[in-house]
């Protein structure tokens, strides 16, 4: 019976031992598309014309080091996606693709960086479909936290 | 406060060790031997034969019958074993589970079923274990390193599910189960027909079941930041139906046994509409609205077929065993071509696959395996081998995974020494080699690829011809000691498993998660090394079990998500990666169970489980799918009342704490609180007794995420209050 008391006694210890352990402090905070600056582009309902370059413009944030970026711009014809925003915009009547625009690219944000200013030139040629489109941006830290933002826009 | 958090577990633990200790040298008082005696079908089976084998097992093997599954039925079978710590689930919807053992599953876990280890798509998160649980008699549980008597894969445990018991000489008989579920208002039944003469023996069964989405106690969740209205609770598109056959049929002599099994479990079952494709989606609302019965897109199709031989015979001191298998595993994913990356707009109306047929794929298994059990003295040895080979094949517009075919064969030997009747010693080795070979695969449209300033369209590859060899020595070692009412054991041994194609050579999207999947063809065979100790006391009114356990993975393989992203096929998606990382990991389980009168027991059962990444791009991260903390207390009242025959009434609450210790793209999950009720009973009626089982889970409708649900990085609540009545009317034609 000692002997039983004193085996549970070393197996305690030896458990509760094996629980410290050296925790550094892990990062789990995602980081932040803040869309609200003045010149901020585009925001929801934003509307973009054909057969020109516009400018995106947005702030990142992150609480330890921003990762990298992609923006997408996709066909909404089918009204298949929704926005992340509250306010919902105008839409046309459903109808099929004959040569929407598609555009996908990702973008690097240089090492370090806890805040920063994104721009980036985008070309809508003239010749796709005009109506409902759908702008996402997607930006992680280095840690590989992602949030995303789907904004309704317009191309005209 | 992560650290508070671990010492307040760390505290819990000792505290309980503490009072275990006090509890057990102050027990003395006696009250009647608790004899329990189950009936299984026709064939009596005594909790002494599942005593003595974990008295002898050095691994932590838990065993639980029929009863106890009917008692805790949930919607999987998997789902009816949550209640054992250390066992949890990763649900997939109502009606979906694959195991979670000590927080590893998909290719960690193994399953084996009527000594057929079951090969399905486990490597998917959306993959749903294909067992019927009506025709689950007997389930062992190994929460450990089995990779000695398994190979490859049971790196983390293995659930076994025993063979049917056979029914006894010449008798003819069978039963009807019947299950209606409130939530998800599913519907079930089971017919099982049985016979035998003196030698030859049949035993069929047929399940249906059939149910509705399920509901959850919110009326909106939020798809990552999508909000996304739920119409009167119901989980869009969840609905699904399960067709079940089997039959086993064969020979049963004095020296010779030879039985054939065949099952084949089909289920058609909807995914959350909402949260499938490459982000989070708009649905038809009044389409899918309408009824909560129809599975609309997307939705998954699954059968599995099994074929099986089992032979064994006594040949002098020797026992042999033979089994000759064959499976096949056809999953198809349907939902509505979403275009990504540089996809038509249009589907083309010339393409090899079905606009709809997301995926597919078709997996063929052939497997052979021989043992040998003889006695040298006090040394029980067994000696064996396994081969297995398949061939899987790919469908579907969309790519996730290459085909490929791989090949596994495997030599173990394992020894028990009886020293005395104290004391047992194993020792186990094990030799495997594998061959994995995938295929090489184009994509069936061009994207624009820029170099040197000009841009071309290409068909661009998705995966190489690759071929990789592993091999691998494992090993075991083993000690119990049971004096009296205590028993002790304690277990060393490695453990490894084989990268699968999903890891090795995966590149697309995860639809499900709306992230990139990259496959990784440099890594290693993962390794794993572990110490299992447990600590048993059964006394009359009185018993409880702490079963802690160290392990060390030198090389786990692990889906990193990087900050990057991938413009092709994947649409601007966030790429995750596979890689390597050594992990250290220990938890333990703890289970007591106390009488206070012959018919009113408590129970608590508790675990705990802490794993952190060593090295590596998430050095300092816990692994993926976690379970946090939690502990089961639970109140059990058998009176004696004359017309009823074993009634019960029983109470339980899950306190399941906090989890804050999360890895991308995890989120914190609060902790939570459910009550579940059950009661039953059997009637006589005539020679058989029907019995009645009723559950009330989540008897508060509390609204709650489950940390390991493959819902919850979508935030998803589980199920709400579900009243489960189940009901089972054996019946003998013959005897």
């Amino acid at each position: 019976m000692k002997n039983l008391k004193l085996l549970l006694g070393i197996l305690t210890l030896a458990f509760i031992s094996s629980c410290s352990s050296d925790n550094a402090e892990i990062d789990t905070e995602y980081p932040v598309i803040d869309i609200t600056g003045a010149n901020a582009f585009p925001i929801q309902c934003s509307t973009i014309e054909r057969g020109k370059t516009f400018t995106f413009k947005a702030t990142f944030n992150d609480n330890a080091e921003l990762g990298s970026y992609s923006l997408d711009i996709h066909h909404n014809f089918d009204h298949h996606t929704h926005s992340t925003e509250v306010n919902t915009c105008e839409t046309e009547a459903v109808k099929s693709p004959v040569k929407p625009m598609l555009f996908i690219n990702n973008y690097t944000i240089p090492n370090g960086m806890k805040s920063y200013e994104a721009t980036a030139q985008i070309t809508i040629p003239a010749d796709v479909d005009p109506g409902d489109y759908h702008f996402m941006i997607r930006l992680t830290d280095k840690e590989g936290w992602q949030t995303l933002k789907g904004l309704s826009i317009k191309i005209l | 406060m992560k650290n508070a958090l671990s010492m307040y577990w760390k505290y819990c633990f000792l505290l309980i060790g503490l009072l275990v200790s006090i509890e057990v040298f102050s027990q003395n008082q006696s009250s009647e031997k608790k004899s329990e005696i189950k009936e299984l079908e026709e064939v009596l089976i005594s909790n002494n034969t599942v005593q003595k084998r974990k008295k002898e097992e050095s691994l932590n093997v838990e065993t639980v019958n029929n009863s106890f599954i009917q008692r805790n039925l949930g919607g999987s079978l998997m789902q009816s074993l949550q209640k054992l710590p250390g066992v949890k689930t990763i649900s997939i919807g109502s009606g979906g589970s694959k195991p979670l053992i000590r927080g590893l599953s998909f290719n960690q876990v193994i399953v084996v079923e009527n000594g057929l280890k079951h090969e399905g798509q486990q490597w998917g998160a959306d993959h749903g274990l294909e067992i019927d649980q009506y025709a689950v008699n007997r389930v062992e549980i190994i929460k450990g390193p089995s990779s000695f008597i398994y190979g490859s894969d049971a790196v983390g445990g293995a659930i076994n599910i025993k063979p049917l018991p056979l029914p006894s000489q010449s008798t003819f008989g069978g039963s009807v189960d019947l299950t209606g579920k409130s939530n998800n208002a599913q519907f079930g039944s089971s017919i099982n027909l049985f016979g035998r003469n003196k030698n030859w023996f049949f035993d069929s069964r047929v399940t249906t079941m059939d149910y509705g989405d399920y509901r959850v106690p919110t009326d909106v969740v939020h798809v990552y930041s999508y909000a996304v209205p739920l119409y009167k609770n119901h989980l869009r598109n969840t609905a699904g139906k399960e067709l079940d056959f089997h039959l086993s049929t064969g020979y049963s002599g004095e020296k010779l046994k030879s039985a054939f099994y065949f099952s084949n479990v089909h289920t058609k079952s909807g995914f959350f509409a909402n949260a499938h494709g490459l982000e989070p989606r708009n649905v038809d609302l009044e389409l899918h609205d309408k009824s909560s019965r129809d599975i609309l897109m997307p939705y998954q199709q699954v059968n599995h077929l099994k074929v099986s031989n089992t032979t064994s015979f006594q040949l002098g001191n020797h026992a042999f065993e033979t089994q000759i298998g064959f499976q096949n595993n056809f999953r198809r994913e349907y939902s509505h071509y979403v275009n990504h990356g540089y996809m038509p707009a249009i589907y083309p109306e010339d393409m090899y696959a079905p606009q709809d047929l997301e995926r597919q794929y078709d997996k063929d298994v052939w497997s052979f395996s021989a043992k040998d059990e003889f006695r040298l003295n006090r040394h029980q040895i067994t000696v064996g081998t396994n081969i297995a080979g398949q061939e899987n094949a790919i469908g579907g517009w969309s790519f996730l995974i290459p085909a490929f075919t791989q090949f596994n064969a495997g030599l173990f030997a394992y020894d028990k020494i009886e020293l005395n009747e104290k004391w047992f010693l194993h020792g186990a080795i094990r030799y495997d080699y594998g061959k994995i070979k995938m295929k090489s695969y184009y994509d069936w449209f061009q994207s624009p690829v820029s170099e040197n300033n000009q841009t071309q369209m290409e068909y661009l590859q998705r995966s190489q011809d690759l071929t990789k060899t592993f091999d691998s020595f494992t090993w075991s070692a083993g000690i119990n000691y049971n004096p009296g009412n205590l028993s002790l054991k304690a277990n060393l041994g490695s453990s490894f498993r084989m990268p699968i194609a999903k890891e090795l050579a995966s590149n697309g999207v995860n639809y499900h998660y709306f992230r990139f999947e990259k496959g990784n063809p440099n890594l290693d065979a993962e390794r794993s090394y572990q110490l299992d100790l447990g600590i048993e006391w059964n006394q009359q009114n009185w018993s409880f079990q702490l079963t802690p356990f160290v392990n060390y993975f030198p090389n786990f393989i692990y889906l990193n998500p990087t900050s990057t992203h991938d413009i092709y096929y994947g649409a601007g998606n966030q790429v995750f990666e596979y890689e390597q990382s050594e992990v250290f990991r220990y938890g333990a389980e703890f289970q007591t169970r106390y009488y206070f009168l012959k018919s009113l027991s408590a129970e608590i059962g508790a675990e705990y489980l802490y794993s952190e990444q060593k090295s590596g791009s998430k050095k300092g991260y816990t692994l993926p799918f976690s379970p946090p903390p939690s502990v089961l207390f639970g109140l059990n009242y058998e009176p004696q009342i004359s017309f009823l025959k074993d009634p019960y009434f029983s109470v339980d609450y899950r306190f399941t704490a906090q989890q804050n210790n999360i890895v991308p793209p995890e989120k914190k999950t609060a902790e939570s609180h459910v009550f579940n009720v059950a009661f039953g009973s059997k009637v006589k009626t005539g020679n058989q007794d029907i019995s009645i089982n009723i559950q009330i889970q989540n008897l508060f409708n509390t609204r709650y995420l489950n940390h390991t649900s493959f819902y919850r990085l979508i935030e998803l609540p589980e199920a709400g209050r579900n009243i489960i009545v189940s009901m089972k009317i054996p019946f003998l034609i013959s005897r």
